[in-house]
């Protein structure tokens, strides 16, 4: 299990230059190590039947039919077509953000292309928004191969933008679902997390599930700089010299309250939340997509 | 404040070595892309500023930290206590300035007045000071007086020294007289000068500095010196006319440390160039240079002997005055004539007035009956030897010529009744003749006693050893001067001043029968200095030295004296008085009534010489055993500042202070974040 855990490290997987290639190490090294589940190959709306073939899963066969018929036949479940997922990204400024080997907007991106493999695998259909001050990529959710390969290769071209506007995208995303769909917003929130938060809360509102990524960098959560610095802001230049040891207590507490803000906000509306460490690997994310995905169907 | 260590106090530029870091290391830092900066701009801004305020201060702690390790060693004391501690302990001293005629050489006077006012700037208020400009004697004297500035303008007005020499032991006595009237028990004496070995030559052994009064020495001549000197020069002072040719010598000799070996020695007379000799004194220490020259017309003469050579020409020139003099026309009236040489005091006389080669008499001889006013207007001096017999009209001759400036000498013998002579001459003669001593064979008198100031007599000071058989007794008058005394006690030789003359009467006859006067060694200088005074012809000086006192009008007659000194300057006398201090070497041109002469002024010879003696022989020779070892001024309070320091310690307070910073430093060095 470690082993395959290895293949989820981000750092690995930044070496991976194929991102179909990172996407299936990833939801396949995911899915190795998971416990057999009940839900697993479960399909709660049935749609044709088939003739049993050798490998079949036996609890499969419709018992009833072969009673009829003296036949096996394999039910086959209708896909989960129905369930529309939407994959959105922040790609500004901030998210390019490293201090390792992989930045934000790469963990960001390997992540939603895991996503957007493993909504696919599921046979459901995942769409695709980057956007950062404006909305950059709109790839509509379906669920057919060639749209993954679209997505990810969109995906694979994506540079980082400036500043960031996530309401935008997200209002603009509400205003085109029609249907229940799971909203997966990957984003390090540094923007006016309130209105970020109460857009979500909106998305929520209209019965979309929502889930935030919310990636940080870990020297952005423990502020591990050592010699005094120059620091410049990378979406508005702004710069604040300082020393770190001086004002990383007082940084802590403040992006403690931050993230604290983010997380409750968050909670109290139904949207999850996610807190990833782009240090650390990226099976925490898809657990989370996995429960949520249990939860709602 | 003031520190023992002072040096130390160079050390406080180190204290600027942490700020010189803080500038060195100001460089921007280096730039750091981070994703947002919105939770450092929350951090508080006093926190901002608390971190600012504890660099400051670290930067402070360590510049202070350094600084007050320079102060602990570096030994601070309170002024206040050393101030107190100094005005408890004032001083008298007495700076005593060489301006001796040495001290122009090179620099040597600036070096002195430059330590003289050293000594000044080390006093403080309340001291008093007195100031002594001296050579052979004190030149200035400043008595003592707690401003000590007018004792700094005092020497800033010493253009330059004087001519004299040096001499030590009055001035020091002056100035250790000067000190018993200090107010102060701390007494010290500083002696600034080029330490010459002659200024010791009139040393006084046994005499002390009062006890307690220090001295310093302080040696500014020059390490090395080097000087072409003339030592002495011998020319004549007096000539008479058709003197033949005379010869002038000049001595010339390498003082100082370095020996000069060549150099030139010129003669001028009369501003004219005469002769020039190279002086070569290679093989030897002093060669005598000889000039050859003849002085024909009557009058005064001035010469310079100058030598070339070297860089301190204040002692290259030597000036001397030749007098030529017209002969003393000498009256000879012979009483008692003979034809046995032997017996005529006339001859032995004559012998004596005309024996010499270059003789300053003419000698004419007349009976007593050639005698008359005409032919003494034409002699300077009357001699009656042994005349007895004039008449009245004679005799009132020789009155009227002595009232009128002329001169006589008298020695009466055998011809010469007293009561004829008291009759005649009693009216000029300085004593009356009351009767004639004659003593055996056996026995005779001898001259006892003579006054040796005298102009005839001061010459001839040796023993008088004639023997007197016959004699005359007699009785001085109110206005005579006895000159001299037999053994007796009986006058031998009186003087009187008779209206412009004089007249000289000798107590016995110059014939061989009364006494054997004329056949001692002294007989001649006797006549000649007898006729030179009465005929008011001595010799008179013409050559001095600097610092002599030179009376220009030594008869006391003249009524208008114009006068230069050396360089030009105008003499000028106060009261009628035309007397002055010989101060430059050089000629002083002065017109006595009109008359021109001539006075020639030398420095002292022996002044250039350049040999020192070090300042321990003459500190161990004037400092009383009593008198604590000598110390500076800096010495001794530093001294009193080390005393003052063990009770204070102010450098171990400080150690401490800077003990807890260093702590201090630590604790807020690791508090701070850089």
């Amino acid at each position: 299990m470690s082993e395959s855990l290895n293949f989820l490290d981000p750092t690995v997987l930044a070496g991976l230059d194929n991102l179909e290639l990172r996407a299936r190490v990833v939801v396949e090294g995911f899915l190795s190590g998971l416990h057999k589940s009940p839900h697993k190959g479960f399909s709660v709306e049935f749609n044709d039947y088939r003739h049993y073939s050798r490998g079949d899963d036996m609890r499969h066969i419709d018992w009833k039919l072969y009673a009829r018929s003296e036949k096996f036949y394999i039910k086959q479940y209708e896909d989960e077509t129905n369930v529309r997922c939407m994959v959105v990204l922040d790609t500004s400024a901030s998210m390019s953000y490293s201090s390792g080997s992989a930045s934000k907007l790469d963990y960001g991106i390997t992540l939603a292309s895991a996503l957007a493999y493993f909504i696919n695998r599921q046979r459901d259909a995942v769409g695709l928004i980057t956007f950062d001050e404006k909305v950059n990529e709109y790839l509509p959710a379906k669920c057919r191969q060639p749209h993954l390969m679209r997505i990810l290769r969109t995906l694979a071209q994506i540079k980082p933008g400036k500043k960031t506007d996530a309401v935008k995208p997200l209002t603009d995303l509400a205003a085109s679902l029609n249907k229940k769909s799971i909203v997966m917003l990957i984003t390090d929130m540094l923007d006016d997390e309130a209105r970020i938060i109460k857009t979500l809360q909106t998305l929520r509102g209209m019965g979309n599930d929502v889930i935030v990524f919310h990636v940080m960098d870990d020297a952005e959560l423990n502020f591990n700089f050592n010699e005094a610095s120059e620091f410049v802001d990378m979406e508005s230049d702004e710069t604040f010299i300082t020393t770190p040891a001086a004002v990383r207590k007082a940084y802590l507490e403040n992006l403690n309250e931050f993230l604290s803000f983010c997380k409750k906000q968050c909670q109290s509306s139904g949207v999850d939340y996610c807190l990833l460490n782009t240090s650390e690997p990226l099976d925490e994310a898809l657990s989370s997509y996995m429960s949520k995905r249990a939860k709602s169907f | 404040m003031v520190f023992l260590t002072p040096l130390f106090l160079f050390g406080l530029l180190a204290a600027l070595i942490p700020i010189a870091i803080h500038l060195i290391r100001k460089e921007k830092p280096p730039k750091v892309m981070f994703s947002t900066i919105r939770f450092l701009k929350k951090t508080s801004k006093k926190l901002i500023l608390f971190q600012h305020i504890q660099q400051w201060l670290l930067l402070l702690l360590r510049s202070a930290v350094i600084a007050l390790l320079v102060f602990a060693f570096a030994r601070p004391l309170f002024d206040q206590t050393v101030a107190r501690l100094l005005d408890a302990d004032p001083m008298s001293a007495v700076i005593m300035l060489d301006v001796s005629m040495s001290m122009r050489y090179e620099d040597n006077f600036d070096r002195a007045k430059q330590e003289a006012l050293d000594i000044l700037d080390g006093m403080t208020s309340g001291d008093e000071v007195a100031v002594i400009g001296f050579s052979n004697a004190a030149v200035v004297v400043r008595e003592l007086n707690t401003d000590i500035d007018s004792a700094r303008s005092l020497i800033n007005s010493l253009d330059e020294p004087g001519y004299g020499t040096t001499r030590y032991m009055p001035n020091i006595r002056l100035a250790d007289q000067l000190l018993e009237t200090s107010r102060y028990e701390n007494r010290a004496i500083y002696l600034i000068s080029d330490f010459q070995d002659v200024g010791m030559s009139d040393a006084e052994e046994g005499w002390k500095l009062a006890p307690g009064t220090a001295f310093t020495g302080i040696d500014v001549a020059a390490e090395e010196s080097s000087n072409l000197a003339l030592t002495d020069v011998r020319s004549p002072e007096q000539l008479l006319e058709d003197a033949a040719e005379q010869q002038i010598l000049a001595r010339v000799r390498s003082t100082g440390t370095l020996y000069l070996d060549q150099g030139d020695v010129s003669l001028y007379v009369d501003g004219g160039l005469i002769e020039s000799v190279p002086v070569d004194l290679i093989d030897r220490s002093e060669q005598v240079v000889t000039f050859t020259t003849s002085f024909d017309a009557q009058g005064t003469h001035y010469g310079e002997v100058r030598v070339t050579g070297d860089n301190f020409i204040v002692d290259n020139s030597y000036y001397f005055t030749v007098d030529v003099l017209p002969k003393i026309r000498v009256l000879l009236v012979n009483g008692e004539a003979s034809d046995d040489w032997f017996d005529d005091e006339g001859h032995w006389f004559g012998l004596a007035v005309s024996s010499a080669a270059q003789s300053p008499f003419l000698l004419e001889t007349i009976e007593p009956g050639e005698l008359s006013a005409a032919v003494l207007r034409q002699n300077d001096v009357a001699v009656l030897l042994n005349v007895g017999d004039l008449s009245a009209g004679q005799a009132g001759a020789i009155e009227s010529y002595v009232q009128n400036g002329g001169s006589l000498l008298l020695a009466p013998g055998d011809k010469v009744t007293p009561e004829v002579f008291n009759r005649q001459f009693a009216d000029i003669v300085p004593a009356i003749i009351q009767s004639r001593g004659q003593l055996g064979l056996d026995d005779y008198l001898v001259i006892a006693d003579f006054d040796r100031r005298h102009p005839i007599l001061s010459p001839l000071s040796s023993d008088w050893s004639a023997r007197f058989q016959n004699h005359w007794s007699l009785l001085p008058n109110e206005s005579a001067d006895v000159l001299m005394q037999f053994d007796n006690t009986e006058p031998a030789l009186l003087e009187r001043s008779v209206g412009e003359g004089n007249v000289i009467l000798f107590a016995s006859s110059l014939d061989l029968e009364w006494n054997n006067l004329a056949l001692q060694g002294l007989f001649l200088p006797f006549v000649h200095e007898t006729l030179r005074y009465l005929v008011q012809q001595n010799p008179k000086q013409r050559a001095y030295q600097v610092g002599d006192s030179l009376n220009l009008d030594p008869s006391g007659t003249a009524e208008i004296i114009e006068a230069t000194d050396a360089v030009g300057n105008s003499i000028q006398f106060a009261n009628g008085n035309f007397v002055t201090t010989a101060a430059t070497p050089g000629m002083i041109n002065a017109r006595v009534d009109g008359n021109p002469v001539n006075f020639a002024v030398n420095g002292i010879p022996e002044e250039s010489n350049f040999n020192r003696t070090p300042v321990a022989n003459l500190y161990d020779q004037i400092i009383n055993p009593d008198t604590e070892p000598n110390q500076s001024r800096e010495v001794r309070t530093a001294q009193l500042i080390e005393e003052l320091e063990r009770p204070q310690r102010v450098w171990w307070w400080i150690l401490c202070l800077t003990t807890a910073l260093i702590l201090t430093e630590a604790l807020v060095a690791n508090r701070t974040y850089r």
